[in-house]
């Protein structure tokens, strides 16, 4: 029986590993069982590292089909490079099979020491919220109006813009409908309720949630994660009235700010829709809107804009504490912080708006 | 004598138009560690970026491989860029992926090896340099020298010709440095590899240095092998040895 040499090239790098392919894969069938398949590296003067662990891998292979394949005449230097990438077998990682019941469990205890961890942080944070409005040492100077510049001021254009749109595209739907019954002006009493109760907290609080709701959570990481707030620690500063509290107290002002301005903007838009669609004048309108507000709307748009300011700190808050690892950790607990804050601020607004709706007003 | 790995000749180079290197002229052979060192701030990184073409010199030639650095357009410059690995300060392995997989992204870029072959190539890189046990692992959840050791299995996941290395030790202890550096030693006697190292620590440069390239304010003020720099009479060489 003739026997089968081939010759290797003179280099053998990944680059030629296919050209050996195409000519190995004709002696991997069953006619070739219990033969020698001999590779010449006679020719060979260098092989890399890729080429080196072709080779091995190529004698695994034909084993499994009981076809040997060897190699010869390797130089002393192609011998030292065949030996450095001698197959390593995988490491055996010892990954224990959990059941579904460990599986449960470990969730369970995950949320359940996230429910803790938090309550801790908030009542924390809800402590020297009180204790530092009486003594304004501990927190950084001048960072309230800093951060009610930031959170506040710098987004007044975006949630003028989103404002308007709203409240003139929510007037622009009802409009086809009220006109078939002649209830033209009754677009004012619609806008001003959805508005100031419901789509002016609503839009302001996921705007502010997502700009700055993502930008605490962001620089609380980023803090953590360069091991700034245990440097604040260990200088005997805590970081929750010094950093925190600030911002807390800046939201707390400015989102309900932020909203009523949205209202009056909505309600400037539904008014467009109306003096040049609906043909009701402009004081009308007003008259209107002034006429159907009660103190029970305005109330309901400032106790949710206050709700929602305190959820989206302590969510930012939260997660910003949270973070693991490097800048990659930074970047999840932003994106999940943002998430969870408008989830929140959404399941706040139904639970709201269910309490205001049912509930008998006292005034 | 072999046809020098990389020449630099006159080179001058900085940032806009604030020059940091200064007429800087040499050679690297074949199979040598030549060790760039010099004091803080003396344009030891600057010189190494001008050599892996991160920065491009005001004047000055830079010959890698028998190739003109500054001529080559962007695919030559890929080309020749896939034939050097570069160790970084930090590691700069990619933080969202396993180390097994920062390992396999240059086989994955610029091979056409089928993925059980990469597996195996990643896991023999890593067992070269000790870390075959963490191939799943973050590099989050590495210490400081293992993350450093995984940076250099993926810097020499191609086989380069030549490796630069920029303060390999920095920031390990003097065991952990060590031991870096005899791998480095290791890596060159077998893969026959030429490596460019930038460090400012003594031990080191006594143990792995062939030659020496001194930089003081701008200035190449010794070149030359690692004996003559520790009987040097130039002054801030001096200084630096016996510092």
């Amino acid at each position: 029986m003739e026997q089968i040499v081939i010759t290797l090239p003179e280099r053998f790098s990944h680059v030629e590993i296919n050209d050996l392919q195409k000519t190995l894969s004709r002696f991997k069938s069953k006619s070739y069982q219990g033969r020698t398949v001999w590779l010449d590296l006679q020719n060979t003067q260098q092989i890399d590292s890729a080429g080196a662990v072709y080779l091995y891998r190529c004698k695994d292979e034909f084993k499994k089909k009981k076809i040997e394949l060897r190699w010869l005449n390797a130089s002393a230097e192609v011998q030292k490079t065949l030996d450095l990438f001698a197959p390593v077998p995988p490491s055996q990682i010892p990954r224990k099979k959990r059941n579904l019941f460990e599986i449960i469990g470990e969730i369970g205890y995950e949320l359940a020491k996230q429910f803790v961890d938090s309550i801790f942080l908030f009542s924390n944070i809800g402590f020297w919220a009180f204790v530092s409005f009486f003594k304004p040492h501990l927190r950084r100077k001048g960072e309230v109006s800093n951060q009610g510049v930031l959170i506040g001021v710098n987004a007044l254009p975006i949630v003028a813009l989103i404002a308007f749109l709203i409240g003139f595209i929510l007037a622009l739907q009802s409009a086809a409908q009220l006109r078939q019954f002649g209830a033209n002006i009754f677009v004012a009493d619609l806008i001003a309720i959805a508005m100031v109760s419901e789509m002016g907290p609503l839009i302001t609080a996921i705007l502010v949630a997502g700009r700055s709701g993502s930008a605490i959570t962001a620089e609380i990481a980023t803090m953590k994660v360069s091991e700034e707030i245990d440097a604040l620690t260990v200088m005997g500063v805590d970081p929750i009235p010094y950093l925190i509290v600030p911002k807390l107290y800046a939201i707390i002002i400015t989102l309900p700010l932020l909203t009523v301005f949205a209202n009056i903007i909505g309600i400037l838009g539904g008014a467009i829709i109306g003096v040049t669609y609906l043909d009701i004048g402009f004081y009308p309108f007003l008259k209107e809107v002034f006429s159907v507000l009660r103190y029970k709307e305005i109330v309901t748009g400032l106790v949710k804009s206050l709700t929602f300011s305190v959820i989206i700190l302590l969510t930012a808050t939260y997660f910003g504490f949270r973070v693991k690892g490097g800048a990659e950790g930074v970047g999840r607990v932003t994106t999940a912080s943002v998430v969870a804050s408008i989830f929140f601020v959404i399941v706040a607004d139904s639970i709201l708006g269910l309490i205001f709706y049912f509930g008998e007003p006292a005034f | 004598m072999k046809d020098p790995v990389i020449r630099v000749q006159n080179l001058v180079s900085g940032y806009d138009d604030h020059i940091v290197l200064n007429d800087i002229s040499f050679d690297v052979i074949p199979g040598e560690i030549l060790v760039i060192l010099g004091t803080s701030g003396c344009g030891k990184t600057t010189l190494l970026k001008n050599l892996i073409g991160l920065l491009r010199p005001f004047s000055g030639q830079i010959m890698l491989l028998g190739r003109d650095l500054l001529k080559a357009n962007d695919k030559e410059l890929l080309e020749l860029m896939r034939q050097v690995g570069v160790l970084f300060q930090n590691g700069a392995l990619l933080n969202s992926i396993t180390v097994a997989e920062n390992v396999a992204i240059p086989l994955e870029q610029h091979t056409k090896l089928n993925p059980e072959l990469i597996e195996d190539l990643v896991r023999v890189k890593l067992s070269l340099v000790g870390l075959a046990h963490a191939a799943h692992a973050l590099p989050s959840e590495l210490s400081g020298g293992m993350r450093k050791r995984a940076a250099l299995a993926r810097a020499i996941a191609l086989d380069p010709k030549v490796l630069f290395a920029d303060e390999p030790g920095a920031g390990l202890d003097p065991v952990t440095a060590s031991s870096l550096d005899r791998l480095l030693l290791n890596l060159r006697d077998l893969l026959g590899m030429t490596l460019i190292v930038v460090t400012h620590e003594v031990g080191s440069i006594r143990r792995i240095a062939d030659r020496i390239l001194f930089l003081h304010e701008g200035r190449a003020v010794f070149y030359g092998k690692l004996d003559d720099a520790l009987k040097s009479e130039i002054e801030p060489v001096q200084q630096f040895f016996n510092a």
